[in-house]
């Protein structure tokens, strides 16, 4: 049995070593900022598609991430996605016109949203929403539009072809 | 059958009819008897006999069948939880193997009880923990381990720890069990000066019949699930019942049977192995 | 035929006998958690025997089971050109899993094992029954104790040895394997989420440390009082606890990933 003072000892560095591996996990594992801890408000988006975009996807300005997805839901009404978002307390003067797209991270990588910073006076508060949107590309109309393009354009020389003749 | 053992004492502890079964195997069976005020009462017995079952029930760790215990004219089955721990509060027990903590020392085990129910200072605790280390000649010892001790010491300690509160009686199981005969000579002389000195009541549960009948005032004895023979230790030798004859004297056959039951032997051994 | 129906049935009834018991006495226990306030020091105590003795084969085992993820990791990675991306795995799989379920299963055979052995020994040679003589209730005492330290810790551990498994694997990684250091740590924080990896893992540990406390203090409680009985005991928590831990881990990890 050790003595009363050694063991509180043990004790209490034992319990401050588990909360340093913790916090080790938190801040330089995780990806826990702090301002992930207070500060952060809410604001959200609508989208004709949001392609694969995740909750809990980046959200970025100039490639900096200020926030991240909370939550995806589909507006029954209008027929569109409503992408709530979660940004850092930091980041606190976005302007109301700012516009937020869907945006893929290299060709094939996962989604993310960037954010571009509009010129109003006025900034975003929690709750409001973003007016302008750009909804993922998705990549089968891409080509479809590409493929489409050609063909006219195809059409269009060999009717010019056509009617030079 | 003999003379009662309360005379003018009235009793502590009261058992009427008390029936126990444990499992379908009955361990008692209507028993009855009265624990004086002030004495050293002995209930004797055979193994197995329930001696340890009677002290259970009084201390409240097993609820009767049916029948009535009654301590200091409280009925033990009928208390809840916490009316239950303020009467053991006043009772000790001196378990077959001194039960001491293993991981406190001597001097911690007897303050055990005192720390946990009361609120008194470390100075006058300490005053109050070496005296009842004095009563059995261990103060000396107060800073071994319990694994240091010899199974008389580990036992003597046991009695000052179930001293530490006063109690108005202590319950001894089987404290000669195992020990040389002068240890057993010290745990004798303790129970009946503390019996005096303290004022309490004790009872005593064994089967070593000469040292229990040097100290009891009065002695039961248990067989087949309820007394079958009672009274001073002088009336007890003098008795004439076959029951108390076997047991006061050892003999190795009479009532209680030498063989387990089991069938004809030739037919035994003739038989061919499995 | 019909006796090894006869015996099923029964093996079947004494299960959920000791069931109810076990909840009942976790009951209890819990009960007696909340008489503890004033009583910490003997909760620090148990933490101490709980915790900082079971630290040793933690950090080692965790440094180990890191360095070899390394190892594994970078031998498939590199394969798909992907050996930046060694930081993020060795991490995940320690915090997510790892992490919860090996400190469980050591804390089980160490920790465990141990409390069972003991209360077990206490019951046996009368200790507890002599302190229910003494108007001491043995389940806040000696029980109650025992279990918190037993909560407490086990989140603790696992902290621990998912850091130690990181810094085990960057020291085979980086150290060894020549993994560039700058993306092992920058793709590790860009995938590992707080809520989603960390605080999940520490969910689990948590519950993993109920279980595990909660079967060590009952074996030990339940046990025959004789030496064989103690034995026998304490082969039961492991058992248990370790088959417990493997499916609960299962349970969990399916409802935080969303997917059944």
């Amino acid at each position: 049995m050790l003595r009363r003072n050694a063991l509180e000892l043990w004790v209490g560095l034992f319990v401050a070593a588990g909360i340093a591996a913790l916090a080790m996990l938190a801040f330089k594992v995780g990806n826990l900022t702090t301002a992930d801890v207070d500060g952060a408000y809410r604001v959200t988006a609508q989208f004709d598609n949001i392609g694969g975009l995740k909750v809990k996807a980046p959200i970025t300005l100039a490639g900096v991430r200020v926030g991240r997805v909370a939550r995806i839901t589909l507006d029954k009404e209008r027929f569109r996605a409503t992408v709530e978002m979660q940004i850092d307390g930091r980041y606190n003067n976005l302007p109301t016109d700012s516009s937020a797209s869907i945006l893929t991270s290299g060709l094939l990588g996962d989604q993310y949203i960037g954010i571009e910073p509009g010129g109003a006076d006025e900034n975003l508060k929690d709750g409001e929403a973003f007016q302008t949107t750009a909804s993922a590309i998705v990549l089968e109309k891409l080509i479809g539009q590409v493929l489409f393009g050609k063909a006219s354009e195809m059409n269009e020389n060999s009717n010019k072809g056509n009617g030079k003749k | 059958m003999n003379t009662s053992p309360s005379g003018s004492r009235d009793a502590l502890v009261e058992i009427r009819n008390l029936r126990f079964s444990r499992g379908e195997r009955l361990i008692l069976n209507d028993l009855s008897l009265d624990i004086p005020r002030g004495t050293v009462t002995a209930i004797m017995g055979g193994s197995g006999s329930g001696k340890t079952t009677i002290l259970n029930l009084i201390g409240g760790r097993i609820k009767p069948d049916t029948g009535q215990v009654l301590v200091d004219g409280i009925s033990v089955p009928d208390l809840s939880t916490r009316e239950l721990f303020e009467l053991r509060k006043r009772m000790g027990m001196l378990f077959q193997t001194g039960a001491l903590l293993t991981d406190l020392s001597v001097f911690e085990n007897v303050a055990f009880p005192i720390r946990e129910h009361t609120k008194l200072s470390e100075t006058l605790l300490r005053k109050v923990v070496l005296m009842k280390l004095e009563t059995v000649g261990l103060r000396g010892a107060r800073d071994l381990m319990p694994s240091e001790l010899s199974g008389g010491m580990a036992r003597r300690v046991a009695l000052a720890r179930s001293i530490a509160l006063e109690p108005m009686m202590i319950m001894y199981d089987e404290p000669f069990t195992g020990l040389d005969p002068i240890s057993k000579g010290i745990i004798a002389k303790l129970i009946r000066e503390l019996n005096r000195s303290l004022g309490i009541t004790s009872i005593v549960i064994s089967h070593d019949v000469p040292e229990t009948c040097l100290i009891s005032d009065y002695a039961y004895l248990l067989g087949d699930g309820h007394i079958i023979g009672q009274g001073t230790p002088a009336e007890l030798q003098k008795s004439n019942s076959e029951y108390v004859r076997q047991f006061m004297d050892g003999l190795p056959d009479g009532p209680v049977p030498y063989e387990y039951p089991a069938g004809d032997y030739l037919q035994d051994l003739m038989e061919e192995a499995a | 035929m019909n006796g090894m129906v006869r015996t099923l049935g029964r093996v079947v009834v004494e299960g959920i006998e000791r069931l109810g018991r076990a909840g009942l006495f976790i009951f209890d226990v819990v009960r007696g958690t909340a008489e503890l306030r004033s009583r910490f020091g003997l909760v620090v105590q148990q933490i101490y025997a709980v915790g900082v003795l079971t630290l040793l084969i933690i950090l080692v085992s965790g440094l180990f089971v890191g360095m070899v993820l390394g190892l594994q990791g970078y031998n498939t990675l590199v394969k798909f050109g992907s050996a930046n991306s060694l930081g993020l795995l060795v991490a995940l799989s320690l915090v997510r899993e790892l992490g919860p379920v090996v400190t469980a299963l050591l804390f089980a055979g160490r920790a465990g094992s141990a409390l069972t052995a003991e209360i077990g020994l206490m019951k046996a040679t009368e200790q507890l029954a002599g302190m229910e003589m003494m108007a001491v209730n043995p389940i806040t005492r000696v029980i109650a104790p025992r279990f918190i330290a037993g909560v407490v810790a086990m989140p603790l551990l696992a902290a621990l040895f998912s850091a130690i498994g990181v810094l085990g694997g960057h020291l085979v990684g980086v150290g060894l394997l020549g993994v560039d250091a700058g993306p092992f740590w920058s793709q590790m924080q860009a995938g590992v989420d707080f809520y989603g990896d960390i605080m999940n893992g520490v969910i689990k540990s948590t519950v993993f440390g109920l279980v595990c406390s909660g079967i060590a203090v009952f074996e030990g409680y339940d046990a025959v009082p004789t030496s064989e009985g103690v034995a026998r005991a304490t082969n039961r928590t492991v058992v248990y606890s370790s088959l417990a831990v493997l499916g609960l881990d299962f349970v969990l990890t399916a409802l935080t990933l969303g997917e059944v």
